[in-house]
Formats: structure tokens, C-alpha cells, sequence
């Protein structure tokens, strides 16, 4: 059977008047502790209402993007030594050089943040950014590494970071999912990535592939007509069988998911058609007019989701492979720069244009560097390197234009200020309004939370 | 010195502590508790080490004792307050930095007088006062058993709750209601409207009894319990590390799961052989021997990490442990491998003592991507058998392999006089290039040529697909037939090799052709040899090729696919490589005239130049033969190696050397501490491992048997599947941080009883499901009672995942009651799995849900939506969601608009709209359709504009989706 489309009328109608299909009597049967995903209010007030992490698949090199190192050009194939996870006990790697980086820097903006010229467009934003660049983690494979930049777990399943956000603010919009995740493929780790866990199902991240049906079962089988007796003879025959047996709120809340998900039918294709843009925009996105693929649509399509009131978007750049994982060859890195730079860019001033900047914080991330040396002085390409990389925020509760804590003189290891993946997340939460250690679920009789048992602190010098 | 101790002599000894406890209240406790508490005392011990007990800095942290009396300068203490070292400094800068002068005095003073304390911390064990722990509710022995067992009994304990909370339990539920109840509780299956008719009609005092033996004694009880316990040892078929490789052997664990329940195992022998089933049966016939292997399948599956899983064995003994502790125990033991617990009497050292026993097991091997592929899979038949069937063929193999050898070195010999015939016969018939993105048809460059080429015997016709100067993606789609114009008129297409592509190369076709897939060099044809089941983890996708490029591969599956480019549906692609043209070769198994059609086309246009291909005849008939033996040469490791004798193996563990691990601080396996003897809990006695006994697994499996504990845990699990909470509402955790019994003494007398019956459980089933409190109907909840935790009614529940897979497939009667066995893996020779392309698979089968295949690191996405167990970790109970997209699946979703059609199409064989709404209703719901909803459904139909059978699609879709398919009363 082909799908159909349900006619936009028709749908404003249900939306409008909240309940076509259903009776207010349902909604009035939900209690709260039925709705994992009502509004909830933070700890505290917060600027950031949502967030849109776009995420680097494979290790994104900080000393050929985002810090600077004259030293690594000027004593370029230098013999040094380090105690790496990387060449610990690995074949050719008993020697190490320092390799040049192979892109210019420059001063960009009023802040004058120095960024390479992979990234010419983000380096035009750098006054809406303050960039991190003492990052470190704690693994240097890409499965952890990818796991732990999630959800703060290094080994272990544990819920994901847009999870926690969902389960600690609810989500605006219920004909939308409040957590989702736009990502070409699978990059490490699965679907581990965007799991709740053991936090409540509700709080599941909902994969986007672009493409055609963007989300499992939202394209109509049978025309909105047809769809709309069914629908009308299955809530006669629940509404029944629920008054038979008195009030009951799982079956109401069943019941009443049935009216949302006849409007997502229409919210989901509506939220993902970009037909609606203007020339301008789908231009400064980078996007041809009826394009359904590429990171400007993920990024237009993210706006568009944080514009109707989901909470959490992320953004997966490319997936376990051709990704960022430059060990052949960094020259790699220019066409997967050229895939993100301008819609990122576009992405950052679209929001400000919208004066969405103000309540949305912007994370880019990836899930650790890469090694400033490498086995030969003319090694092309470069290692795992979990020690300094660099990230940055943008807009909702962010101080901007700022760069904060710095690597040695070779990017080795971050030296000023480092920032463990757990200190990010602890601020992340923190822009959203919730202080990381009280933001807990009991589970198995623990209480757990994002950032885990050891120490974190939030980055106090990045908050506006 | 000696002056010294002269005046400590002339002291009274109790007017010294006087004085010394007087300079410690003054001076060192305020101190103690201001600088060091923080960090340092019972609610956070960091680097180990507490300051608020003397047993505190005796035991000390990490590095050992904190002070050492009456030496200061040796005293870590000192040390760090001095600040000398900045590793050891303390307290950290952050939190105020170096003590004053005064303060660092007073503490060496301290300590030069022997650090007097008079904190003496009652006695602990962990997490827990000893005597507490001693005390502690869900250790106590068990009551004697009742003499005379009886569901009156069991009822009164609840009724004697409910009156004492005055709150009057709904009536008994209607037959109906009861059977479906008690059908979907054992078997999670509907009954079937002939068995609820036979059911209601049965006004015998003993039918429900009946009605539950009879469920009881079908295999598919064990299917539904078995899943209950495959959720509790969080069963998957995949590893869960980097790759998430399969565990193609791991469904005989399942298989023996289902079994034990459906055998009535007594539950204490469950856990044995779980834990040791491989000692236990080692002398025991075949059948069992096999059996105990199988089961320890339990262990085996322990989720596995990181990217060399023997880096990262410390997580999967923890997850052992913890699983250990949380299924058969109701303990958090795994809480306890950084540090003792925080809240239970569980140690570091009582967690170390279970990691020994692990550690000297050897648990069968995965793979990895650094270590290749599995091993040390438990063979299930004895090593002489085992040495009978691989002997002859290991002899068999060499012989093989020496013969392969010499062909080789013929055939090189032949492959310079094959090129050299086959350039002066050579044919051009067609070429041209391709563009980016664009399609050349044969015709459109040869014309009416390649209706009639004359053929013999063993001539080929071959198809190079060339790359051009810019070489880069191209993924070449090739369409490509041969068609006999006089005889049989017989066809060849590349079409017919997408099923079977892999096979082998020369891959044979029928009626004697043979297809070549090569590369095409200076040197001539070189045969493609490496063969992949599977691109980027996707097993539609297939290919031959030598390194990445060039390449032939098909995507086999009826639906495209969306890798690097979009694959179409069933059909054959090549792809060249960098200066190396790629050609596929038929090899003529007639003499006679063929038509050729087809066409070329680049599917991965990359802004780059596209391909170029030629079309060749090559006119001599001793060229096929010669090329088809190059190929067999080359190729023919398969074909000339018969495969291995298959020997049945589980994914078990057996006994490795045994050895004591050490202490690892703060669970780092890189610090590890003071060595721990193999033991028991020490809550429990810390019995010891005998010497010679091995890893002890026998003794834990034992020794965990013989705790009251697991008696109450699993009848509290049972209770729980039955009714949908426990009377623990913690079921995994009977700790301090667990909950208390709602009704403790009713607990423990089905404890007593579960005992006494011999740990059976269908014993259980029938004392509980014979109650009242089992068969009353279900109701709203009492205000007084809001959770309903005096079960004064049944808890209406939604239907699992699988129940709710397992009802559609029933009404569209599509489901295969069989036992499954082994997924559909690709062959383990086939692996390639990496953490860039790991293994991720769906498979359909029709097969109860139970069978279906659970991935680790890729939630299955029907389970995943429908709140199915986590493959990862224990799950005790299932959560019950509602969200939206689940509602889109009832709408949308192809499975379900599929077995609604097929019940459709079931009930059109009947004779009118009047018997369709009776059948599904009987089918569906299990009762007659009331004259109102006959009416309705009247209605429906005359309102829906579509054909008979498509209206009736409609309202099976309706009916499904109804909250009366989904739930239970």
C-alpha cells in the first residue's frame, strides 16, 4: 500500500482543538507520574531551554582545527618521548616525532580566537564561542571514548546525555520526541549512544535517518480518511472498555497516544520538510532545494526540531567509518570539514538571527584528538590521542568569545585548566539549570547520575 | 629516649590515656573534623582512607597505614600535611591547602605520643553494623514448614492485611477473564476460543486446576518462564563488545533454560548447574554431561569489553559478580569491587574472594578485533570422540592442501599460453563510456550485432568495466543477460548469481556454464579470491575481490540499501579499482547462437568522471576450460578441503588454573592489593575453597543453595511474574537499600514451602494461581492502597513485547510453535568485524519471540520499542512505557497492517459480517461481541469505502490495536 499524506487541514483541526479524536475527559485521567515527559522545572533558572550537540565521529585533531601550535611547525620531526596508551608496546612506534600541523591559522573576529583554516566559516562565529581547549577523556579506543563523551560511562551502558536532559526538563511538544538523534549511520558503540538505560523508555533517543521515512512508522499506510474511521472506532472501543473498568491511567495513556501519534503523522514531515525555507536560508545551509541528505540538512532539520520544542538534538556527523579517524592520511580531514563548516556556521548565526541563540546552548564535540607526533617524521596521518583536544559551546548561558584553558607547547597534554569529559557534561547540566550531583535516578539502589561517582566540577570561566 | 620511657613507667598507664585522650579531644579531633572529615570519614573515603576511627588510618587507604605510632616522620599522615611531596600534599589546595604551623605540630606531637584515639568504631561489616547484618531480615533461617500447605493458607495472609487496613477485595473474576489470564501467565500465548469454551462449560470443582496442569505440561511454558529468567541474566547472542560479535553457540544456554522449566528442574539444582553444571555432570551419561556444560552457558554470556576483551576481563568478572549477587541472591555484590559496599555487609575482599573463583575459570572466547575469532567453545561430546572425527580429516586436509600445491604450480605454467590464445582470438563486440550518474544500454553502442553471436563450447564473453583517469567511487551496476536464440532457448544472467554470488568463483551456472569474476592485468586475468559475506556488517551485501578493489558484489536483500551509495534491490554491481579494471566472464557451455542484452550504469556519481567498459567475445574454445582451472586453482581451498566434522560446542566455561586474584584498589586491576583466598561471603560464614577443589565454583553453587536468602529471592520472583510486583518490590535487591516485604511472614512461608516441595517450580504456580487472591478480577485501586500492595485485586497488565509479537502472529496464524535454534549468523570463517564495522543483523522468523536474536550493542527494535529486557544488564522487572511511537507502530507499522490483513483474509472464508464479528472476538478477546458492538462493527464496515476483504483489514487493524488485545484483566 503507498503512503499517504494526511491533508495539513485536517490535522491543524486535531491539533487546534486538542482533542478531535478524544475527549478531555482522557487527559484529565493522566496523572503525572503516568507522563515521563511533562514540563518539568530545573534546579535553578537557566538561559539553555534545549541544547543541539553535533558530534565529530572519530577523533577530530585540536592541533589542526582549534589550537594552534607554532612549535609543532617550527620543530616539526623532532624526536620526543611520551608515555602514550597509543604506541605503548606497538610495533614501529618505539620512536616518536612531532609532525606539523597541515593548516594555517589565523585570528578570527573581535575576540581574535585563533582557528585553522579547515573550519573558515565557524572561524567567522568565533565571537558567539567559547572554546575549550584543555579537553581530555579517559580512553583512547573509539568505542569507550564515543561511549564516555555520551553518557560519562567508559565501559559500562548507561543512559545518555540527551536522556538525562529529557528526564530533567520533559519536552514541550508531544507530537515530537523530546531527545533525538539525526546521524547518517551508526558510529560507535550503537545505539548505546542515545539509550536511556535504565532511565525511563520515554527518554530514549528517537534516530533520524535522513532520508525518506525520517522516523520508523510516521508515513500514513492508508489515506488520512480511511486512518481517521479506524482511529474513531478504535477510541469508541477503548473509551469503552476503559469505562467498564473504572479509571485506569496506563489505559487512558494509551489511549491517548494514539491522538499523538495522528498528529505526528503530520508534525514529523512538517518538522523535517524544508520546503517551507527560504532560497536564502537552504543557500546558507549549503543545501540545494529538495535535498533530504547531507550535515546542512541535519542541521536545518535540528532547527527546525528545537523551534517546535524538542529538547535535545544531536547531531551525528558521519558513523564508524571514512569518518574523522585520520591514521593515513590528516588530508582526510578537508572534505569532513567541508561537510560540517558552513552548516554549522549557518546553523549558529540562523539561531542568532532568530534570537533563538539566547536559549539554546550549541555544543561541538568529538570524542577525543588526535597524537601531535606520530612514528615517522613523514607519517601522514596521526593517532589516538585522549590526553587534549579541543570543544566549544555556543549561545543559550555561554560567555562568549572566549577561549578556555590551553594545551603545552605541542598539544601534548592539556596543561592550563583541563576539562575531563565529566567537567563538560557537569557544565552542560549546569547551562540547562540542574546541578549535576542532585540530577540522580535510583536504580538497582544506587542513585547514578551523568557524571558518575568521581569528581567533576563545572566550568565556572565559560558561564555568561 | 630511655628518659622517656622512665616517665611513661612512673605514669599510671590509665592516667597517660587520660592525658592522651584529653590531647586528642583538644587538639586532633577538631582538627580531624574541620581539615580531613570532608573527604576522609564514612560518607566519602577517598584514596580508601577514613579518619574517623582508630581502625581508619590503622587500616589506612591505598598506600597503606596513615600513621605509625609514636613515628612521625614515617607516619604518611605527617607527610602530607608537611607538604614536602607534592603527590602526597594534603589537604589539596582547592580545599584550603597546608595547615598552619600550629596545626602541623599538634598532629606530629600526636603521633609521637603513639596517636592516642579513643574512636573505637562499632564493630562493621561494610556497609552494615555486624550486628545488624546478623539480624538482617532476609538472612534469617527460615520458619519450619507448614504441615498442611494450602491456598486458604496463602489467602489468609493476605486477607489478614487487608482487613487490618479495612479494605474489602474485589469478587472473583469471571471464567473468561481467568483463563486468559492464566493462559498468557504460563505460556504467554491467548487460548484458543475452543479452549476457553471447554474451560467455561467445565463446572467440575477441580477445572482450573485442570486448565493449569494442562498449561503446565506444554512446551511453551517453558518458552514464557524461561524468558523470565533469560531476563534476569540479561541473555544476549551477541558478545557487547567493540564489535558486538555473535555468539552463534549461546542458544543452547537458552534452549536449556526453557528446558529446566519446562522439566520442573528443582531450583537449587538450577543454580548449581549454572554456576558449575560442567563439575557437577562430569561423570554423569552423555545426555547430562552435556547438559551441565551447556548450562553454565550462564556464565559464558557475561557481557564482554572494550576492544581486547582480555584487557577489559576485570568488567566482565564484575558483571558476573554482580549478576551472581542480584539474580540468585538479591545482593548488590558488584557494588562492592571499588570499595566495600556502602550500605550491605559486602567487602572489597568478599568481592575479591567471588573474582578468584571466576578468574580461575576459563570462559569461552568471543573474539575480538585485535584477537580474531572465537575459541575455547566447550565441545559437548568427550575428547576421544572428539579426537575420532578430526583425525581423519586433519589427514584428509593435508593431503589436500599438498595436492593443491602442485596444481598450483601447473596451473602457473598454463597461464601464460591461456593470455597469449586468448589476444590473438579476442573480439571487440562493444564499448563506450559511461558517465557520472548515467546508464549505457549494449545496444545503444553495438546495435543489432548482439542479437546473433555464433558461440563454441568453452568461449567466453566478458565484460570489463574500466576505471577512468579520476578514479573514485565507482560502484558500477551491471545488467547483463545471455540468451540462446535457437534450442532450448536457455538464459544466463548476472541476475542469477545475486542469491549465490559468494559460492564460490568460478561460480558455476546451469547447464554447465561457468561465470569468472576477475581482475583484468597486463599479465592477463587474475581471479578474485577474497570473499565477504558481508559489507560494513550488512549480510545482504556480498562481494569477491582482491583487497578493497576492484570487486564483484551484489546486494542480495529485496529492499535497497543505503551504504556508501544506494544500492538497489537484488542486483549485481562491480566496482574497479585504481588503474585496475574489473571483469566478469561467461564461459559458453554450447555451440550454437546467443543474443547478449544489458546495460551499464554508474550508481555513485561523485562529481568525478565516471567509468568505461568493453564487451568481448573470446573466440577460443580451449580459453574456457584453461581459465575455469586457473580459477579452481586459485580459488578452490573450499572445494578441495572438505569442511570440518562439525562438533557440537557450547559457549560455556570449564576449569582454568585456580589461583587467589589480589585486592585491585579502588578497582583498578593495574594497583592490585593484598592477595584474598577463594571463599563465601564472610557475611555468610567466608567459608573457604578446600585445596584441590578447583576454581570453587562447585562450593559457591553449594554454598549459595544453602542461604534461606534464595529461596525467599526467587519465590519473590515468582510471585512478581505472577502478579506483576513482588512482595520485595526490590526484586533484585534484598538489601538495606531494598524494600521490605509487603507481607514478610507470608514471604517466608512460601520460602518454607518452595523448600520443602523440592525448589519446584510449578509447585509454586499452582499453590499461588489456586488462591482467591490469584483469580479475583481486576479493579481500580483502593485510595487507601493506591499501588495495590495488599493485592486486594488483580493488577490489570499490558501485554511484553514478545506476548504482544507472539498474540498478532497467533490471530494472523502465522506462528511456528516449534523450538528455534541457531540464528542465521554468517559463517564464523567469515568474520571481519571490526569496532569501524561492527556486526548489526535483524532476522524475521515467525518463531515465538523468545527465539528472537538480541544484540548487545543494537537494541532489536520491535523489543527496544515495547520496553523489552536490556540485553546488558539484569532486568527484574519490565518497565511498561507509553509513549507515541509506539502507537505509530499500531497505525504504520508493516508487520502489523501484514497480520491484521492475513486475520482478515482468514475471516473472509466465513459465510457473512455477523459470524466474522463473533469469530474475532471470540479469537481476539475470548468472549461473545455484545449486540452494541456487532452494530458498531456493522457500522464500520458500511462506512469504509474499500472491498470486502479490505474493510475487514480495517477493522482486524482496529481490533488489535484496541487496549483489550493489550491488556490483561
Amino acid at each position: 500500500m503507498k503512503p499517504h499524506s494526511i491533508p495539513r487541514r485536517q490535522f491543524l483541526a486535531s491539533a487546534v482543538t486538542g482533542s478531535l479524536l478524544f475527549p478531555g475527559i482522557v487527559q484529565q485521567l493522566l496523572a503525572d507520574n503516568a507522563d515521563p515527559l511533562a514540563p518539568k522545572q530545573p534546579h535553578f533558572p537557566a538561559k539553555a531551554k534545549r541544547v543541539i550537540f553535533l558530534f565529530m565521529t572519530g577523533g577530530v585533531s585540536h592541533v589542526d582545527t582549534f589550537d594552534p601550535k607554532p612549535a609543532l611547525t617550527r620543530d616539526h620531526g623532532k624526536e620526543i618521548k611520551a608515555d602514550h596508551p597509543e604506541i605503548k608496546k606497538r610495533p614501529g612506534y618505539e620512536r616518536i616525532y612531532l609532525k606539523r600541523p597541515q593548516w594555517e591559522f589565523a585570528k578570527h573576529g573581535q575576540c581574535g580566537t585563533e582557528v585553522s583554516a579547515l573550519f573558515q566559516n565557524i572561524a567567522q562565529c568565533v565571537d558567539d564561542i567559547a572554546l575549550i581547549r584543555s579537553m581530555h577523556t579517559s580512553h583512547s579506543n573509539h568505542y569507550n571514548a564515543t561511549l564516555g563523551m555520551h553518557t560519562g560511562s567508559f565501559a559500562q551502558s548507561r543512559p545518555s546525555i540527551g536522556s538525562w536532559a529529557t528526564y530533567g526538563l520533559g519536552t514541550l511538544n508531544r507530537n515530537l520526541p523530546g531527545f533525538v538523534v539525526i546521524a547518517p549511520k551508526q558510529t560507535y558503540a550503537g545505539t548505546q549512544v542515545f539509550a536511556s538505560d535504565f532511565l525511563p523508555g520515554a527518554h530514549q533517543g528517537t534516530l533520524v535517518v535522513p532520508g525518506a521515512e525520517p522516523i520508523a512508522n510516521v508515513a500514513p499506510r492508508v489515506p488520512a480518511s480511511r486512518q481517521q474511521l479506524e482511529l474513531a472506532a478504535l477510541r469508541q472501543i477503548n473509551e469503552e472498555h476503559l469505562a467498564s473498568r473504572g479509571t485506569d491511567p496506563l489505559l487512558a495513556a494509551r489511549l491517548q497516544t494514539f491522538e499523538t501519534a495522528f498528529g505526528m503523522q503530520m508534525a514529523v514531515p512538517d518538522a523535517f520538510d524544508l520546503k517551507q525555507e527560504s532560497d536564502a536560508t537552504l543557500a546558507s545551509y549549503g543545501l540545494q532545494r529538495g535535498q533530504t541528505t547531507g550535515f546542512g540538512w541535519q542541521c536545518l532539520a535540528a532547527r527546525r526540531l528545537v523551534e517546535r520544542g524538542v529538547r535535545f538534538v544531536e547531531l551525528i556527523d558521519t558513523g564508524s567509518s571514512g569518518n574523522w579517524d585520520a591514521h593515513g592520511d590528516m588530508m582526510t580531514h578537508g572534505p569532513l570539514a567541508k561537510n560540517v563548516d558552513q552548516p554549522i556556521a549557518a546553523l549558529l548565526r540562523d539561531l542568532k538571527q532568530r534570537g533563538m541563540l539566547d536559549d539554546t546552548l550549541v555544543v561541538w564535540t568529538t570524542e577525543f584528538g588526535r597524537t601531535p607526533f606520530n612514528n615517522t617524521a613523514t607519517a601522514k596521518g596521526r593517532e589516538h590521542h585522549p590526553w587534549a583536544f579541543s570543544s566549544w559551546f555556543a549561545g543559550g548561558g555561554v560567555k562568549p568569545g572566549i577561549v578556555h584553558g590551553a594545551t603545552d607547547e605541542i598539544g601534548l597534554r592539556a596543561v592550563e585548566k583541563p576539562v575531563h569529559v565529566r567537567d563538560f557534561h557537569a557544565t552542560i547540566l549546569h547551562l540547562m539549570g540542574f546541578d549535576h550531583e542532585k540530577l540522580t535516578y535510583r536504580h538497582a539502589g544506587l542513585d547514578f547520575r551523568l557524571t558518575g561517582v568521581e569528581e567533576s566540577h563545572v566550568v565556572k570561566e565559560v558561564l555568561a | 629516649m630511655k628518659r622517656w620511657f622512665a616517665i611513661l613507667l612512673a605514669v599510671p598507664a590509665s592516667a597517660l590515656a587520660d592525658a592522651g585522650t584529653e590531647f586528642f579531644e583538644s587538639k586532633i579531633r577538631p582538627l580531624l573534623v574541620e581539615q580531613c572529615y570532608e573527604c576522609h570519614s564514612a560518607e566519602k573515603t577517598k584514596g580508601g582512607l577514613a579518619l574517623d576511627t582508630k581502625t581508619g588510618w590503622e587500616k589506612g587507604g591505598d598506600s597503606g597505614p596513615a600513621i605509625l605510632p609514636g613515628k612521625p616522620d614515617e607516619s604518611l599522615l605527617i607527610k602530607a600535611v608537611r607538604y614536602h611531596d607534592e603527590d602526597l600534599a594534603m589537604p589539596p589546595k582547592k580545599k584550603g591547602g597546608k595547615l598552619p604551623d600550629s596545626a602541623i605540630a599538634a598532629l606530629t606531637e600526636w603521633v609521637k605520643m603513639g596517636a592516642p584515639d579513643p574512636r573505637v568504631a562499632e564493630a562493621k561489616l561494610a556497609g552494615m553494623k555486624a550486628a545488624d547484618a546478623k539480624s538482617w531480615w532476609a538472612f534469617q533461617p527460615l520458619p519450619k514448614r507448614d504441615s498442611a500447605p494450602s491456598t486458604a493458607k496463602l489467602d489468609a495472609f493476605i486477607q489478614r492485611e487487608l482487613d487490618a487496613h479495612s479494605i474489602k477485595p474485589s469478587t472473583a473474576t469471571d471464567r473468561r477473564t481467568l483463563i486468559r489470564r492464566a493462559t498468557y501467565d504460563l505460556t504467554g500465548l491467548p487460548p484458543t476460543p475452543k479452549e476457553v469454551e471447554a474451560f467455561v462449560a467445565d463446572t467440575s470443582p477441580d477445572a482450573f486446576a485442570k486448565m493449569v496442569e494442562r498449561l503446565l505440561a506444554s512446551h511453551q511454558y517453558g518458552v514464557q518462564w524461561g524468558r523470565h529468567w533469560l531476563d534476569v541474566v540479561r541473555y544476549a547472542d551477541t558478545s557487547g563488545e567493540n564489535t558486538d560479535r555473535p555468539l552463534p553457540h549461546a542458544w543452547r544456554y537458552r534452549n536449556w533454560v526453557m528446558d529446566a522449566f519446562n522439566r520442573d528442574m528443582p531450583y537449587d539444582d538450577c543454580v548449581r548447574m549454572q554456576l558449575a553444571g560442567d563439575i557437577v555432570n562430569a561423570e554423569k551419561a552423555d545426555n547430562e554431561r552435556s547438559a551441565g556444560i551447556v548450562a553454565t552457558g550462564y556464565l559464558a554470556i557475561a557481557r564482554r569489553f572494550g576492544h581486547d576483551i582480555d584487557k577489559d576481563m576485570h568488567l566482565t568478572f564484575e558483571d558476573v559478580i554482580d549478576n551472581v549477587g542480584k539474580n540468585f541472591l538479591g545482593l548488590t555484590t558488584g557494588c562492592a569491587r571499588c570499595h566495600d559496599h556502602k550500605y550491605d555487609p559486602i567487602t572489597a575482599a568478599d568481592y575479591y574472594a567471588l573474582y578468584g573463583i571466576f578468574s580461575s575459570t576459563r570462559f569461552a572466547f568471543p573474539g575480538c578485533e585485535p584477537k580474531g575469532q572465537p575459541r575455547d567453545m566447550v565441545p559437548l561430546i568427550p575428547a576421544a570422540q572428539v579426537e575420532a572425527l578430526m583425525k581423519p580429516w586433519r589427514e584428509t586436509a593435508a593431503k589436500a592442501e599438498a595436492e593443491k600445491k602442485q596444481r598450483l604450480k601447473n596451473v602457473s605454467a598454463d597461464q601464460k599460453a591461456i593470455t597469449e590464445s586468448a589476444a590473438k582470438s579476442t573480439r571487440l563486440l562493444a564499448s563506450s563510456q559511461v558517465g557520472e550518474g548515467k546508464s549505457v544500454d549494449f545496444a545503444a553502442v553495438a546495435g543489432e550485432s548482439l542479437s546473433k553471436i555464433s558461440v563454441r563450447k568453452g568461449e567466453l564473453l566478458q565484460l570489463t568495466v574500466l576505471p577512468n583517469a579520476s578514479h573514485g567511487a565507482d560502484s558500477t551496476l551491471v545488467e547483463w543477460s545471455i540468451r540462446e536464440t535457437g534450442g532450448a532457448g536457455r538464459t544466463w544472467s548476472v541476475a542469477d548469481l545475486v542469491q549465490s554470488l559468494t559460492q564460490n568463483n568460478p561460480h558455476s551456472g546451469h547447464d554447465g556454464a561457468a561465470w569468472c569474476f576477475l581482475e583484468s592485468t597486463a599479465n592477463g586475468p587474475v581471479f578474485l579470491t577474497e570473499k565477504r559475506d558481508a559489507i560494513d556488517g550488512n549480510s545482504a551485501l556480498k562481494k569477491w575481490s582482491n583487497g578493497d578493489t576492484p570487486s564483484v558484489f551484489v546486494n542480495s536483500a529485496d529492499q535497497q540499501v543505503m551504504v556508501w551509495t544506494t544500492l538497489q534491490a537484488e542486483s549485481f554491481f562491480v566496482h574497479p579499482g585504481i588503474k585496475r579494471p574489473v571483469a566478469v566472464a561467461w564461459v559458453s557451455p554450447l555451440d550454437g547462437v546467443v543474443a547478449v542484452t544489458g546495460r551499464v550504469t554508474d550508481v555513485h556519481p561523485a562529481k568525478l568522471d565516471g567509468v568505461a567498459f568493453q564487451l568481448d567475445h573470446i573466440a577460443a574454445p580451449e580459453f574456457g576450460p584453461a581459465l575455469v582451472n586457473l580459477g579452481k586453482a586459485a580459488n578452490d581451498k573450499a572445494a578441495a578441503v572438505e569442511p570440518a566434522p562439525v562438533i557440537p560446542v557450547a559457549y560455556a566455561v570449564v576449569e582454568g588454573a585456580a589461583i587467589n586474584s589480589p585486592l585491585q584498589l579502588r578497582g583498578d586491576p593495574e594497583k592490585p592489593g593484598e592477595e584474598v583466598p577463594r571463599r563465601w561471603l564472610s557475611v555468610f560464614g567466608g567459608a573457604a575453597v578446600p585445596a584441590n577443589a578447583g576454581s570453587g565454583r562447585r562450593q559457591l553453587g553449594d554454598w549459595i543453595a544453602q542461604q534461606p536468602i534464595m529461596a525467599r529471592v526467587m519465590v519473590n520472583r515468582i510471585w512478581q511474574w505472577h502478579f506483576g510486583s513482588g512482595l520485595v518490590r526490590s526484586p533484585n535487591d534484598f538489601g538495606a537499600r531494598g524494600e521490605k516485604p509487603t507481607h514478610p511472614e507470608l514471604l517466608d512461608w512460601l520460602a518454607s514451602e518452595f523448600v520443602a516441595s523440592g525448589y519446584s517450580v510449578k509447585a509454586m504456580h499452582r499453590l499461588i494461581m489456586g488462591t482467591a487472591t490469584y483469580q479475583r478480577a481486576s479493579a481500580a485501586s483502593h485510595t487507601a492502597d493506591p499501588d495495590n500492595r495488599l493485592l486486594a485485586h488483580f493488577n490489570r497488565r499490558r501485554l511484553t513485547a514478545e506476548e504482544m509479537r507472539d498474540s498478532l502472529l497467533t490471530a494472523s496464524a502465522q506462528l511456528d510453535l516449534t523450538p528455534a535454534e541457531a540464528h542465521p549468523f554468517p559463517a564464523e570463517a567469515t568474520w571481519k568485524f571490526t569496532q569501524h564495522g561492527p556486526f548489526n543483523a535483524v532476522y524475521d522468523t515467525t518463531k515465538r519471540s523468545a527465539y528472537l536474536m538480541v544484540q548487545r550493542q543494537r537494541r532489536h527494535p520491535f523489543l527496544s520499542l515495547f520496553d523489552g529486557a536490556d540485553p546488558n544488564a539484569s532486568t527484574a522487572a519490565r518497565q511498561t512505557t507509553t509513549v507515541p511511537t509506539q502507537a505509530l507502530y499500531f497505525i504504520n507499522d508493516p508487520f502489523f497492517h501484514a497480520q491484521a490483513g492475513a486475520f482478515a483474509a482468514s475471516l473472509m472464508k466465513l459465510a457473512n459480517d455477523e459470524a466474522r464479528s463473533a469469530e474475532a472476538y471470540r479469537i481476539l478477546f475470548q468472549r461473545q461481541s455484545s449486540a452494541a458492538e456487532r452494530e458498531r462493527c456493522r457500522a464500520f464496515l458500511a462506512s469504509y469505502p474499500a472491498s470486502p476483504q479490505e474493510k475487514w483489514a480495517a477493522y482486524a487493524r482496529v481490533l488489535l490495536a484496541s487496549n483489550e488485545f493489550m491488556h490483561l484483566d
